[in-house]
């Protein structure tokens, strides 16, 4: 007799056990989420025949005995007791009265499996017998996953089979199960052996130096309370195969699968480096492997996929590293990830499981047939591929179980397909000795779908050429307006006339076919005119800005050779190439012929950065562009009564289709003034005057023009975004506040413009915003490092093919060559490799996903890192030289330029000489915002170069003196909020030193003018970018004029300190009523006065009091900068301080007092009639500071109010007429906007503050507790007057006190309440 | 057809599968110590299902040895025989 076949006699005094390290990992997570019922792990047997009911439950009940791990309580995270009458004997169910016995059976044991169990009390495993007829039962078997794993579950199976057997048939009656005791007592001795010290040994080194792991889905890793399941069994000639294969390499058919497994899932991270979970029994080799409990290990196997080398190598590496992962197998984990600090579900130890179980689960039973189906196998956190099966028996199946939290149902039935083809695909690649580089990762089906059907864009286009089409134009639309710059416009036939005459002179200058005409020219009619001459006359034109760097357009001129420039009068030669200037160009054409053009001849050449430095000039052929145009004339239905805004610099290549395509449907072309494109007002207020009907916005222009007040409410038929990505939140923010189809397009200068679009109008869910799908004759590829396609969902490279792709880059055939390749699926084609990655969404859309190469994009600009590395390294004393684009603020990304130099040491003002050497070679959008001198480059172990250890640039300030003036602090203060950077600034700061830019000086304008009332223009910070000059400039210009009327208005002379109060404006709009109370708050405490924009004529009034409220609380936190705010308003300044704070809470604002004023809900006033006439110059008086009823006898006109006001030397009587009809307006406005305002809950504390003279006796009906709807708490305090002077002078000595208190104490308790 | 299962036999077949010689392993070498590992012992369980001896997987597990397998197999063989006795 065997030593394991003694069973030891359990000590039934011992009842209380530890549990198995395997058992806590399940406690823990268990106990995480306990009502999760995904741990109940389950199947049922159907069984057909005679069956033995009896000796069935005998043979459970036998089970039972000797299962004692199955009858346990986990009374705690490390006790377990074996508990008596938790033992699972055998459920009858009798079904057979039932109208649909199996049905209800799978009902009842579906309930029993999505019930939750209680660890410390429900017995954790269930036998059940289901009677369904006289020869059909079901057998059901549950577990908790704490007391069994697949393993465990197969013993108990079986072992009731055995005794089955052995009861009705005499088979042989089997060695008993083990006890629990042996299984617990075995791991302890584990945990303090040698062996145990050298699996931990083995693992430490085994997982150093891991990457990151990842998952095939982003997303947390944790089950959720199902999961979805696919099945499919494998081909037989795949078993077959699959055997031969491990015959010839002496490797387990197991063991190939896992490693195949494993580069299955290399191919959908695009990494070779990967690792997948590998379940061990962990208990080989051990008495414990006859205990049903959970004992069972999840390994990370690490794999280095070899793509290139012989597969049948890479797969003996792979086995020969299972097998040494298996040898130290019992290390746990659990206790791997607690040593890697991977805690929690984001970081992870391992990717997808690969689970073999060559184990036939179904229990055979004598003399009946058997079923089975499971219904659950514990929690599947992410994906989980099982094979089962024997491949001998020409049966193996393929499971795919995914988290439905991660996964949509489509794709686990796509990964079950795609696996099993890939493994069948790569078992033959090894048997014919070839490597995994020629297995592809989709199916042929898949294939055809990505590559045929997506790029089914066959589609007519007219074989006439750019320029040919634009004759065709103006004879067929000859008496229409054509363009308009600046008050002038033109007819198509003017347009003609004046084309003609020019290509007739450049012609005879010996502008022709391939012929280059470069032009210099700013926006303007002339403009256009060039362009369209130089295509009549056949060559192509070359747009270059006369602004970038004299080295770089010397070298775009040495290696395009244009034959003539057409430039400005005044402008600059460029070498010796000779300027036509339009007072020179004729007027009438002579009737001479032109040269002829072709579809394959260059239109255009445009210059794109370049990665070794040397800018690449792209030339577009005509039928590459007419494709382009057509399809967008076709595709967006343009007709003659459009009107398109020709507002992009002609060398980005978005131009293009703005010049050319409203000619193209007989619509008019409005050219936008030279730098109108960077103003967002200026824009706006072309879009409404010119009733633009389709515009072009790179998206972050597009989002500083949404910032723009003056773009709210534009409506248009079209907005196309292009350049870079456009987001879903920026869409979504266009269509709140723009009424126009928005469309997302994509494409590479490479490809004539756009090659992609995707429709991003109103009610596109899309997150993110893909780039969509091909246009006309274009085909979108998404491949990997190999060329093959990639799956769907799986970033690859983009690449393009058909009729758009550009000819060549100018001269330099190599890169030519290198990124237009053979197309590999339409032989004698090529594709261009945009450097792109993408990915194809389930309904074929195109992702954008960002650069893969060091090319990056900013503001819509291609930027190649390496050029502007090239140019710092030609500085002498530079030796070594990194940028980077960096993103220190979200939203805010900038240029970073890294250098070592010589000697080590940085003299003083390097930085500035290093910038200024590069300011020779790049143009201004490339230089970098900041240089920072290293001593040395950070590197990695392995001597790279590891950016994420490059530090983040600090933008200092302190120049100069300290802001003194008003308006140098107003404008210092500005500055520190946009840029971010370190202060305290000086007034010699520069803006664009700090770290500046355009967009961020849009956004300094809006600010100032959002301050101020009045902006200054772009333009003037180019000139006055530092604070001293820019608070000069502002003390010289309008905003001096308005004083006191400005929309935020400082009220005292406390600047930083204390957290800041806003006073909202009464009726009247002006805050000045606040000065006392402002100043009363003390040195400390800055006060803000929020005033009503509507005091400005010229400004559009809100539409509601919410509005204004939103608009308000978006300045107010500008102005905070992250401080806690606290609100102040008297009357209806009271009711703006609450809608106020329900938006700054909505906007996750730190609100602190809210303090009310002697105010009231609109409730109160929604039903009162509208104040008669007179009751604007009421309020006027009120605001003046008298109470109007304590003035019977003045006569309510303005004349009289004036004059009152004046000699009662109020500030208001000094006002100049227009302000106080400014005012008279804004109360108007306050009144109307009360009655329909409705308030939101504000769920904080309010202070109230009461005038007591006025409700002690009044019958108004005016209680602060009216408030109480709409807030969360009220504390009331009386005050001795009315509420006419809540502000006055008496006012502040009862308030001032009482409100200095309550901020301190809001400020302290809110500090204790942030503490941990 | 195959051989039938004999411990010499079974000696050949785990030495395949750990890619050693069989001389190098001894009735009562304790397998796992040799490589062989519980991947490995389920293929060799497959592969005597093949020459006809159905072995429980557990109990070899408790004691992977050849000489603790091969009284497996024999009483497999006598508890057939009893059986249909």
């Amino acid at each position: 007799m065997t030593a394991q076949s003694v069973r030891a006699v359990p000590d039934r005094s011992v009842r209380e056990l530890p549990l198995t390290q395997a058992q806590s990992g399940i406690w823990f997570a268990q106990s995480i989420d306990p009502a999760n019922p995904v741990f109940n792990t389950g199947h049922y047997v159907e069984i057909d025949g005679k069956l033995d009911v009896a000796a069935f439950a005998t043979a459970v009940r036998q089970l039972a005995m000797e299962a004692d791990g199955l009858s346990v309580r986990i009374t705690g995270k490390d006790v377990q007791i074996v508990e008596e009458r938790n033992r699972p004997l055998l459920e009858l169910e009798d079904m057979t009265l039932r109208s649909d016995p199996k049905g209800d059976a799978l009902a009842a044991m579906q309930t029993d499996m999505n019930s939750p169990l209680d660890l410390a009390g429900d017995p954790l495993a269930r036998e059940m017998l289901f009677r369904l007829g006289a020869e059909r039962y079901i057998w059901y078997q549950r577990m908790h996953h704490m007391v069994t794993d697949g393993f465990a579950t197969g013993l108990v199976t079986q072992r009731i089979a055995e005794i089955y057997n052995a009861t009705v048939a005499g088979g042989p009656k089997g060695a008993e199960l083990t006890a629990l005791d042996v299984a617990v007592d075995e791991e302890k001795a584990y945990r303090g052996s040698e062996r145990s010290g050298r699996d931990a040994g083995y693992w430490h080194e085994a997982l150093r130096d891991m990457p990151e792991v990842t998952g095939l889905k982003a997303g947390l890793a944790r089950s959720a309370s199902s999961y979805d399941r696919v099945e499919r069994m494998l081909a037989p000639d795949i078993c077959d195969s699959l055997l031969r294969l491990a015959r010839t390499t002496q490797l387990s058919w197991a063991d190939l699968l896992t490693a195949l497994a494993g580069a299955y899932f290399s191919r959908h991270v695009r990494r070779n480096e990967i690792t997948i979970g590998v379940p061990f029994m962990g208990r080989f080799g051990s008495p414990a492997a006859r205990v049903p409990t959970m004992l069972m290990n999840i390994l990370p196997l690490r794999l280095d996929v070899d793509e290139e080398g012989g597969l049948v190598q890479w797969l003996a590496q792979a086995a020969g590293r299972m097998a040494r992962d298996r040898r130290h197998g019992r290390h746990r984990g659990e206790q791997m990830r607690r040593d890697l600090g991977l805690l929690g579900g984001q970081r992870r130890l391992y990717g997808p499981l690969v689970n073999i179980l060559p184990f036939d689960a179904l229990p055979r039973l004598t003399g009946l047939e058997t079923r089975l189906t499971t219904l659950g196998t514990g929690p599947v956190d992410d994906i989980t591929f099982t094979f089962r099966g024997d491949p001998a028996a020409r049966c193996l199946s393929l499971e795919v179980d995914t988290n439905p939290l991660l996964y949509e149902a489509g794709e686990t039935q796509s990964h079950a397909k795609r696996l099993a083809n890939f493994v069948g695909a790569a078992v033959e690649a090894a048997l014919a000795g070839r490597s995994l580089r020629e297995v592809a990762t989709v199916t042929d089906e898949e294939r055809s779908w990505l590559l045929e059907r997506l790029n089914d864009t066959a589609h007519p286009v007219t074989d006439r050429t750019l320029s040919q089409l634009l004759e065709d134009s103006f004879v067929s639309f000859a008496d229409r307006q054509a363009l308009r710059f600046g008050g002038r416009s033109l007819t198509y036939a003017e347009l003609d006339r004046r084309t003609a005459a020019l290509a007739e002179a450049l012609a005879e200058r010996g502008a022709g076919r391939n012929a280059i005409v470069a032009v210099t020219l700013p926006r303007s009619l002339d403009l256009v005119v060039a362009l369209i001459a130089i295509l009549r006359a056949g060559a192509a034109y070359m747009p270059l800005d006369l602004g970038h760097p004299r080295e770089r357009l010397d070298r775009i001129l040495a290696s395009s050779r244009p034959i003539l420039v057409l430039g400005a009068k005044d402008s600059e030669p460029l070498g010796t190439i000779e300027v036509f200037s339009p007072p020179a160009w004729p007027t009438e054409p002579q009737g001479r012929a032109l040269g002829q053009t072709a579809g394959g001849s260059a239109a255009y050449v445009i210059y794109t950065s370049g990665s070794t430095g040397e800018p690449k000039g792209v030339v577009i052929e005509h039928a590459a562009i007419v494709n382009r145009l057509e399809w967008m004339r076709q595709h967006y239905d343009f007709g003659p009564s459009d009107v398109i805004l020709q507002k992009t610099p002609m060398t980005f290549d978005v131009s293009v289709w703005e010049f050319f395509l409203a000619f193209f449907s007989g619509g008019s072309l409005v050219i936008a003034p030279p730098d109108a494109h960077k103003d967002p007002r200026a824009m706006a207020q072309i879009i409404r005057d010119e009733k633009v009907t389709t515009v072009h916005f790179v998206p972050s222009m597009l989002s500083a023009f949404l910032a723009e007040p003056g773009s709210r409410g534009i409506a248009m038929k079209r907005v196309f975004c292009s350049g870079e990505e456009l987001t879903a939140d920026l869409r979504d923010r266009f269509h709140e506040r723009i009424t126009a189809e928005l469309h997302n397009l994509y494409g590479p200068t490479e490809a004539a413009v756009d090659v992609s679009y995707w429709p991003a109008v109103a009610g596109d869910s899309s997150r993110p915003v893909p780039i969509g799908y091909p246009v006309w004759n274009t085909r979108l590829y998404v491949l990997d490092d190999h060329l093959r396609p990639v799956p769907v969902g799986v970033e690859g490279h983009l690449y393009l093919a058909g009729v758009q792709l550009a000819r060549e880059y100018l001269g330099q055939e190599e890169l030519t060559a290198k990124r237009f390749v053979a197309d590999p699926f339409h032989a004698g084609e090529r594709m261009y490799c945009t450097g792109d990655l993408a990915r194809v969404r389930a309904d074929g859309a195109i992702l954008y996903l960002g650069r893969s190469d060091h090319q990056i994009k900013l503001r819509g600009l291609r930027i190649e890192l390496g050029e502007i590395e090239t140019a710092i390294l030609s500085h002498p004393s530079v030796t070594q030289a990194v940028v980077d684009l960096r993103e220190d603020q979200a939203g805010e990304k900038r240029i970073v330029a890294y250098a070592t130099l010589e000697g080590g040491e940085a003299d003083d003002g390097a930085e500035g000489d290093i910038l200024t050497h590069a300011g020779r070679f790049l143009p201004d959008y490339m230089l970098p915002s900041a240089i920072v001198v290293l001593h040395a480059l950070p590197v990695n172990a392995n001597g790279k170069l590891d950016r994420r250890l490059l530090p983040a640039p600090v933008f200092a300030g302190g120049r100069g003196l300290a802001p003194v003036t008003e308006n140098e602090k107003l404008v210092a203060m500005l500055f520190e909020r946009i840029l971010q950077a370190e202060g305290p600034f000086q007034v010699d700061d520069d803006f664009f030193d700090l770290g500046g830019h355009s967009l961020l000086a849009v956004e300094l304008m809006l600010h100032l003018r959002e301050t101020t009332g009045h902006e200054p223009g772009i333009g003037v910070l180019f000139e006055h970018s530092t604070i001293g000059k820019l608070a000069k400039h502002l003390d010289r210009g309008a905003a001096s004029e308005g004083a006191g009327l400005q929309p935020l208005v400082k009220l005292n002379a406390a600047e930083r300190g204390r957290a800041p109060v806003f006073m909202l404006h009464p009726a009247g709009g002006l805050c000045w009523c606040y000065n006392g109370l402002a100043r009363a708050l003390g040195a400390d405490r800055p006060a803000w006065g929020v005033q009503a924009l509507a005091l400005d004529p010229d400004e559009q009034a809100p539409e509601t009091l919410d509005d204004m409220a939103r608009d308000y609380a978006r300045r107010i936190a500008f102005i905070a900068d992250r401080q806690m705010i606290h609100v102040v308003g008297w009357s209806i300044g009271g009711i703006l301080a609450q809608a106020i704070a329900v938006h700054l809470t909505e906007m996750e604002q730190k609100v602190g007092v809210v303090a009310l004023l002697d105010a009231y809900p609109c409730d109160c006033w929604r039903d009162e009639p509208d104040p008669g006439p007179g009751a604007e110059l009421k309020a006027l008086l009120a605001i003046g500071g008298h109470d109007p009823d304590g003035l019977p006898e003045l006569p309510l006109t303005r004349e009289a109010v004036m004059t009152f006001l004046a000699e009662s030397e109020s500030p208001l009587g000094r006002l100049p007429a227009a302000a106080l009809d400014g005012m008279v307006r804004v109360v108007a406005l306050n009144n109307r906007l009360v009655r329909g305002h409705r308030h939101g809950r504000y769920d904080g504390p309010v202070l109230h503050f009461r005038a007591a003279k006025d409700r002690a006796s009044d019958g108004t009906g005016l209680r602060p507790e009216s408030w109480m709807p709409y807030i969360g708490s009220l504390d009331i305090r009386d005050v001795p007057l009315v509420h006419a002077h809540m502000t006055g002078a008496e006012a502040v000595l009862h308030v001032a006190p009482m409100l200095k208190a309550a901020l301190l104490e809001h400020e302290m308790g809110r500090a204790k309440g942030d503490e941990p | 057809m195959t051989k039938p299962l004999s411990l010499d036999l079974m000696r050949e077949d785990v030495a395949a599968m750990i890619h050693i010689g069989s001389a190098e392993i001894g009735d009562d070498d304790n397998l796992m110590d040799l490589g062989l590992d519980s991947m490995r012992a389920m293929n060799l369980v497959l592969l005597w299902q093949e020459r006809g001896v159905d072995l429980d997987f557990s109990q070899m597990a408790t004691r992977p040895t050849l000489a603790g397998w091969w009284q497996l197999v024999k009483r497999h063989i006598d508890e057939i025989a009893e059986a249909r006795s």
